[in-house]
């Protein structure tokens, strides 16, 4: 089902964004054909069962939500590290040529009708470039959205060998008056045997809808890991994806989310095993309060030629309020029988056995329900190799608890 | 002879794979109408409202599309309506069933022969239903059964008969014709099936069978089951479905409606070895009552596509499900099966265990759901799938959905797919066991937690079609 084409948008829009920031050519026909293609697009897929859609994106108002050319942010990137970090539009001038051959590569403008509508109209978003052999310190990407609506593109780029790790906090700053829409797209072409770690923590304000695709491919002996923590936004949709290309390659997924009041959360973990001793592994945890929803797919497809694959996948939500719903579907689909894949999905709540030696050691049930809330969350905390992401991350928990 | 050896000695290949010439005292012409369904509802001799209720289903189905949009979903662009027969009445005597097997023509007697029915029920049976084509040929039952009041009978006969319960549970609460595309098409051209009433307090001890057996070319078979189990009783009812090959393709899509009553427990199993040619769709439902018990055993070998997801929706408090499924895909065949429960009642249970075995370009696929409603507290779900994979040509997917509207609740899924290990048939062999034993014997073991559910002659017929599937398959 194609939506609706907002009126503010035009092909004069999006010539005046790339005008505005002096973009190449190739740059302004992408933007351009992206947003021919809208009205052929559908929005991403979300699943259906027998009478129940479990996200429901087609009553998003973009007409109200998208405002392209009063977009705002202030972003802070770190600068001590000798990765190339720079926001996209500079780079245009000293990597056009680099980023001409790798956007699009990995997250194809047109896949569905968001992503169209996001590369039509961005304005802000990072590139990193790690030359071969270079082992970067870690690259932290601060980002405030202070407008209605906001549309970010970041490019990661590493060369043979080489290793970054890039942290990314989403939050709002600027109070705007009703209801915002944030677009995320990143992309992640990572080089024989380089390594990436791609963490990112959204904690948008509650009128805010998020859309985030991160999508990685690798190339032989390469490894993506992405953490991904969500705890803002009223509805989030986000779709984190590895396309293991090169043999030997791997990637982890690591997501923790936690959701109160009418918060909707549709994760969604996948990734593509398409070459030779492919590894991958995927771990989500989430919690729900009051009436808060989540939504899970996860995939694991392993194609013909993937032999000796290995991949796993565990989900497992924590459910605190009667109120709350929680759905999830992970799915394997194999298509080479030289693998070992598995997968395990849990819902429940607190263990009473547990609250209750809390309890008896003299802690109180609110502060015993939370120590265990707690530490549902380590074994995706163990993953995050980041002390500062990983402090931040226990620290929005916690301030969720109180 | 023993039915186990019977079913041993004899080739199992040649016991499904016969014809028999296409002798009919009535069948329609291809296709669906309005006329179609007139006629057979006439040829029936069927009440008003029966007849309403198959032009109304027809009406939906006309309305409803083909479902299309399942990821991943069996192609059915071969499934042509127009195509097929939907209805052959084979040319016997007696109506609703003979109660004699001698009573038959020799062709159809001779079919039941070879597929080993008489021999199982003078052994292990409480009572035997036939379909040949499109009607019951046999039906029979102890009368020590008959006496405690149960009902065994021919799904036309019971219309007839048993009117009012008919008419009060068809196709109404259970399996609505709105349900989907094939529940609307079975709901216009149904034809034969079982009709079981199990009074209050009774316990069938020994298993009640059907089987089904399509003969000619190009047909539809439309069975209708429905099994109503009242307070405290028990039962065990079993049905079997093969065909021979043809080239054209050949339709089952059955309808099976139980009813489980407060504390009663009915246990469905199925082993269905469909030609390669059989388009197998089928909707089965239970609705289970407050500690009612339902289970549901099926073994998938044959049919060229299955989309079969037997649902239990547990509306009682207490009530609990069990789904046991295997399913084996070869070449050229896509097997797409699992489970639905749906808890809306307090302090119910359901478990599924699914096995699964694709080889030589044959996919699997577990595709389920389980709904838990607010409201269903305490109540608690296990999925375990479990599947094997023997080469690269093969598909093997696992697609759960879960749906938890309750935070009180235990739910749990877990799914395994691999290969069979090199370790293992090295060690089978290094006792003396050739490579293909060997791997037969790993097959086994890997269903053996689901053939133990089974009673004897079906966990051997099982174990054989099995065997058959593998023999000479394996590289």
């Amino acid at each position: 089902m194609s939506v609706q084409v907002p009126a503010s948008i035009s092909a004069e829009t999006v010539e005046r964004i790339a005008e505005e920031r002096d973009e190449p050519e190739w740059l302004l026909e992408t933007r351009l054909a992206a947003l021919e293609a809208l009205e052929d697009l559908d929005l991403p897929d979300v699943i259906q069962t027998p009478g129940n859609r479990w996200t429901d994106l087609e009553s998003l108002d973009f007409e109200s939500l998208v405002d392209p050319l009063n977009q705002a942010d202030a972003t802070e990137r770190s600068e001590d590290t000798d990765a190339v970090v720079l926001p996209f539009t500079e780079a245009l001038e000293e990597y056009g040529d680099l980023i001409e051959a790798n956007f699009g590569s990995v997250l194809d403008p047109q896949e569905n009708y968001l992503t169209a509508l996001s590369v039509a109209l961005f304005t802000t978003g990072t590139f990193v470039y790690v030359p071969e052999g270079v082992d970067a310190e870690d690259v932290t990407v601060r980002a405030e959205m202070n407008s209605r609506s906001l549309f970010s593109q970041t490019l990661v780029v590493t060369e043979e060998s080489s290793s970054v790790t890039i942290l990314e906090g989403i939050e709002t700053g600027d109070d705007v008056e009703g209801e915002r829409y944030f677009s995320n797209l990143v992309e992640v072409a990572a080089g024989e045997n380089s390594h990436v770690q791609f963490g990112s923590l959204q904690n948008l304000d509650e009128e805010t809808y998020t859309y985030a695709l991160k999508r990685g491919v690798t190339d032989t002996y390469a490894t993506i890991n992405w953490i991904e923590g969500n705890l803002g936004s009223r509805l989030t949709r986000s779709d984190i994806e590895t396309d293991l290309d090169g043999d030997g390659s791997e990637s982890q997924i690591v997501g923790a989310f936690f959701g109160h009041e009418d918060q909707h959360f549709d994760i969604n973990a996948r990734v593509w095993h398409r070459a030779e001793n492919t590894t991958a592994d995927l771990v989500t945890r989430g919690v729900l309060d009051d009436e808060a929803r989540s939504v899970y797919e996860g995939v694991q497809d392993v194609g013909q030629d993937a032999w000796n694959t290995s991949s796993y996948q565990r989900e497992n939500t924590l459910m605190l309020s009667d109120d709350a719903e929680a759905d999830a579907s992970p799915k394997l689909i194999i298509h080479n029988h030289d693998t070992e894949a598995s997968h395990s999905a849990t819902v429940g709540q607190v263990d009473a056995e547990d609250l209750f030696y809390m309890e008896s050691r003299t802690i109180d049930p609110i502060t015993a329900r939370n120590m265990l809330v707690e530490g549902f969350f380590v074994p995706v905390l163990e993953e995050i190799a980041v002390d500062e992401f990983r402090e931040d991350l226990e620290a929005l928990v916690g301030e969720r608890l109180r | 002879m023993s039915s186990e050896d019977h079913i041993k000695e004899t080739d199992t290949e040649a016991r499904f794979e016969f014809k028999k010439e296409q002798k009919s005292a009535f069948q329609t012409e291809k296709g669906l109408t309005e006329e179609t369904i007139r006629l057979i509802s006439e040829d029936k001799d069927e009440p008003e409202w029966m007849l309403e209720r198959r032009l109304r289903a027809l009406e939906q189905y006309k309305a409803m599309p083909m479902p299309t949009d399942w990821p991943g979903q069996p192609d059915l662009s071969e499934v042509e309506i127009d195509e097929i027969v939907p209805y052959i009445r084979p040319d016997i005597e007696t109506r609703g069933g003979a109660e004699n097997w001698d009573d038959l023509p020799e062709e159809i007697q001779d079919t039941f022969d070879k597929l080993g029915i008489p021999e199982a029920e003078k052994k292990a049976l409480s009572g035997v239903g036939a379909q040949y084509e499109s009607e019951i040929v046999y039906q029979n039952m102890q009368e020590q059964w008959e006496e405690k009041g149960v009902i065994f009978c021919d799904m036309d006969k019971a219309v007839q008969e048993h009117e009012e319960i008919v008419k009060e549970h068809f196709m109404t609460k259970c399996v609505p014709p709105s349900d989907n595309k094939f529940a609307a098409l079975h709901g216009a051209i149904w034809s034969g099936g079982s009709f079981v009433y199990v009074p209050e307090d009774v316990t069938v001890n020994m298993p009640v069978q059907a089987y089904f057996r399509m003969n000619s070319e190009g047909m539809g078979q439309f069975e209708h089951t429905l099994i109503i189990a009242e307070e405290g009783s028990e039962m065990h009812y079993i049905e079997g479905c093969s065909a021979p090959k043809y080239s054209a393709f050949n339709l089952h899509s059955g309808g099976v409606e139980v009813f489980v009553g407060e504390d009663a427990h009915v246990q469905y199993s199925t082993v269905q070895n469909w030609s390669k040619n059989t388009y197998n769709l089928n909707t089965k439902r239970a609705i289970v009552e407050e500690n009612g018990r339902m289970e549901w055993i099926s073994g998938s070998m044959g049919s060229k596509a299955t989309m079969l997801y037997p649902s239990t929706i547990l509306k009682g408090r207490g009530a609990s499900d069990n789904h046991i499924t295997i399913a084996m895909a070869g070449e050229g065949q896509d097997i797409d099966t699992g489970a639905k429960v749906y808890h809306n009642a307090p302090e119910t249970k359901s478990t599924i265990e699914s096995k699964s075995i694709a080889k030589d370009g044959g996919r699997t696929n577990y595709r389920g759901l389980v709904h838990i409603a607010d409201g269903a507290e305490n109540s608690s779900t296990a999925v375990e799938c479990d599947a094997l994979m023997f080469d690269n040509e093969s598909t093997s997917d696992t697609m759960p959905y879960m749906e938890i509207n309750e935070s009180k609740v235990d739910v749990a899924h877990e799914a395994t797919v691999g290969k069979i290990g090199d370790e293992d048939i090295f060690y089978l062999q290094s006792r003396g066991l050739d490579d293909d034993d060997a791997k037969q014997m790993i097959v086994s073991g890997f269903i053996e937690p689901i053939t133990e559910e089974l009673p004897i002659e079906y966990a051997v017929e099982l174990n054989r079609l099995v065997e058959l599937e593998m023999e000479g398959s394996l590289g």
